[in-house]
């Protein structure tokens, strides 16, 4: 095992350089003019709906496509015009892709046949990743006698054996149900943390890839619209793109008054300080549903409106009971739709038809001055 | 469904299964006939045979002729057997995998010997080799017998090939192995049923082929069943009933074997 487990890679050192990327099928970019550079030892995941280039993308990296333009290089070196078998990298795919012919112990000790490995270092490595995959018990069987998931983590320590540098998993966990893609995901988060391996992900699944990742490039259109930790692009999206796609928003549409004020169907709100914003310019602002809250009338009365805060009188249109959190859909005398989400523990005493104060705190509002107004509505989950 | 067997009535399962076995049974009944005919004494074929004998047999391997023709047989069918595979293997990658224009008229091509008269071909291939001088050589016995075999075997690999996921060959290769090995260690085990059927099609193709082979032949080499039908229009002799006993023999292994293939890869697959 010492062989397989290293000390957390050093992270920072960039191992992988993406530059102006692009894959064209005649007319059509399917990787468009892409940079990105991948720390060495990062768990890094493309997030993107079906046809947003990020399947495109990783089979570059593996090989399988030829980019039509740009540079892929390893610790600088180009990888463009070397072979998807010389570039000593690990893949587990979608279906699983096991050979079928061969047992599990052969599937995992394939690699290292085809490296012409002495058995005695063949049989200790393949017995290392068995114990490591946890399917000691299951080595003599054919991949069709198994489990999605035990196929899945055969797959797994394929990929592993022979210690690539960088582990491709293009939606590993895709074909699994819940519960088991669950237990997985967290199995993977513990491999990566043990072997300090190098991983690119690819999932549209916006969960798993907060869960796993340790960083997100979220595609669309053949581009990398968002990179950032998770927890970055949700609080302070880029764009109106990555605000929309990433959970839930509320998107207020306003006209500039200097840097910090905007006007709100005709009522003045504060923003973040945004420079070189000219009045009457329109400025989009976005509000998470977790991060306003509704008052009723007799609660605004009595609790003054914080400094620094904003506050937007509505009318509650539905209230939605979600076990541990509450929505409460409002609409605004303008006609704007607004949804406040809650711990239900918190409680929300509201009821469709009631008069409300939405407030929410200026500085965790975005400002954005450019977007498309198709945008403002690609919510990639659910609640 | 509503005729599963539980759900008919006594009289219609009664009255499927007397007609299914009216339909084998005239199916079967020209070879069970020949097969009886070959152990009749009788010199004339006569039915039902006044008695039983293996004189018949006896002729039959005892007579270069007619072992000349089995041997050639043999050798023309697994000729034939290999060429058609070692042709079919990669016609079948191409029009599987192949992104180039006109790679359905391709497989249209390929397939044409299944819809032209087989005749038509004969005539044509025998004007061929006979300008070419090559007639009654086991060369034009194989060239013509892969043309029309070939087909099967391309649709027989291309079937096997379509259901086979080429992301484990691409697993193959991402694991260090080039495409030509992957396609050895992974690919082809897993379209071995396509390749072993398209095998055995070419192979029973040949064996019971005669309307090529009849234009091939020469008075020094011909197959079983080309010297069948010239015996055949000479005298009528039991020896062809046992030749043909035999030919119905092998074809009847070769399908079993077949069979049994198939179960023994359900079973592991």
């Amino acid at each position: 095992m010492s062989a397989v487990i290293q000390d957390t890679a050093e992270q920072g050192k960039t191992l992988v350089s993406l530059r102006n990327l692009n894959k064209h099928y005649g007319d059509f970019a399917a990787v468009d003019n892409i940079s990105l550079d991948i720390k060495d030892g990062e768990f890094l995941t493309f997030l993107g709906s079906s046809g947003s280039g990020k399947s495109t993308t990783l089979s570059m990296l593996a090989g399988f496509e030829t980019p039509s333009s740009g540079e892929i290089q390893v610790n600088g070196q180009s990888l463009v015009n070397v072979p998807p078998h010389k570039r000593d990298i690990g893949m587990v795919f979608q279906r699983y892709s096991l050979f079928p012919h061969l047992s599990v112990r052969d599937n995992i000790g394939f690699p290292l046949d085809i490296r012409k490995q002495a058995s005695a270092e063949r049989e200790r490595r393949v017995e290392a990743m068995l114990k490591l995959v946890q399917l000691e018990q299951f080595a003599h069987r054919r991949p069709s006698q198994l489990s999605g998931g035990q196929q899945q983590r055969v797959a797994i320590a394929r990929a592993l054996v022979y210690e690539p540098r960088i582990l491709l998993m293009d939606e590993p966990l895709g074909a699994l149900d819940k519960k088991l893609r669950e237990d997985l995901q967290d199995e993977l988060r513990q491999l990566h943390r043990r072997l300090g391996i190098t991983i690119v992900y690819v999932t549209h699944d916006q969960e798993e890839a907060m869960r796993l990742s340790q960083r997100i490039a979220i595609f669309s259109h053949g581009k990398i619209v968002g990179l950032g930790t998770g927890y970055d692009l949700y609080q302070n999206p880029p764009n109106a793109f990555v605000a929309s796609f990433l959970g839930n928003s509320n998107f207020l549409k306003l006209k500039a008054q200097g840097n910090a004020v905007a006007m709100f169907e005709g009522q003045p709100l504060s923003i973040r300080l945004t420079s070189s914003l000219h009045t009457d310019q329109d400025v989009l602002l976005m509000v998470r549903p977790e991060k306003a809250l509704a008052l009723s009338m007799k609660q605004a009365a009595s609790e003054p409106l914080p400094a620094g805060w904003n506050e937007v009188a509505a009318k509650v249109t539905e209230v939605l009971f979600l076990g541990e959190s509450l929505t409460c859909s409002v609409v605004t005398a303008g006609g704007t739709a607004m949804t406040v989400k809650a711990l239900s523990a918190g409680g929300m005493p509201l009821s469709a038809g009631d008069q409300v104060k939405v407030r929410w705190a200026a500085s965790d509002a975005c400002v954005y001055t450019q977007w498309a107004e198709s945008d403002l509505n690609k919510a990639a989950g659910a609640h | 469904m509503l005729l599963t067997p539980n759900a008919m009535s006594r009289r219609m399962r009664f009255g499927l299964y007397t007609t299914t076995g009216l339909i084998a049974l005239f199916l079967l009944l020209p070879i069970v006939f020949i097969v009886l005919l070959s152990f009749g004494s009788s010199q004339w074929l006569v039915f039902p045979p006044p008695g039983w004998t293996l004189k018949w047999y006896g002729q039959f391997f005892s007579n270069a002729d007619w072992m000349d023709a089995a041997y050639a047989s043999l050798k023309v069918a697994i000729l034939t057997t290999i060429f058609a595979v070692a042709l079919g293997l990669p016609t079948a990658f191409a029009l599987v995998r192949g992104r180039f224009r006109g790679r359905e008229m391709l497989y249209g091509l390929f397939t044409l010997p299944m819809i032209v008269p087989l005749v038509i071909i004969a005539v044509a291939v025998y004007a061929l080799f006979l300008k070419l001088g090559y007639t009654g050589t086991m060369f034009s016995f194989v060239v013509s017998h892969v043309i029309v075999a070939l087909p099967f075997t391309i649709i027989s690999i291309i079937n096997s090939l379509k259901l086979f996921d080429q992301s484990i060959e691409d697993a193959a290769v991402i694991c260090g192995a080039s495409r030509l090995q992957a396609i050895f260690k992974v690919t082809f085990p897993g379209i071995r049923p396509g390749m072993v059927a398209g095998g055995l099609f070419a192979f029973l193709v040949s064996w019971d082929e005669v309307v090529l082979s009849v234009m091939m032949a020469s008075p020094t080499l011909q197959t079983l069943p080309v010297k069948m039908w010239t015996t055949l229009r000479q005298d009528l002799t039991p020896v062809i009933a046992v030749a043909s006993t035999l030919l119905i023999g092998l074809s009847v292994l070769v399908m079993v074997i077949a069979a049994a293939l198939r179960r023994r890869n359900e079973v592991s697959a």
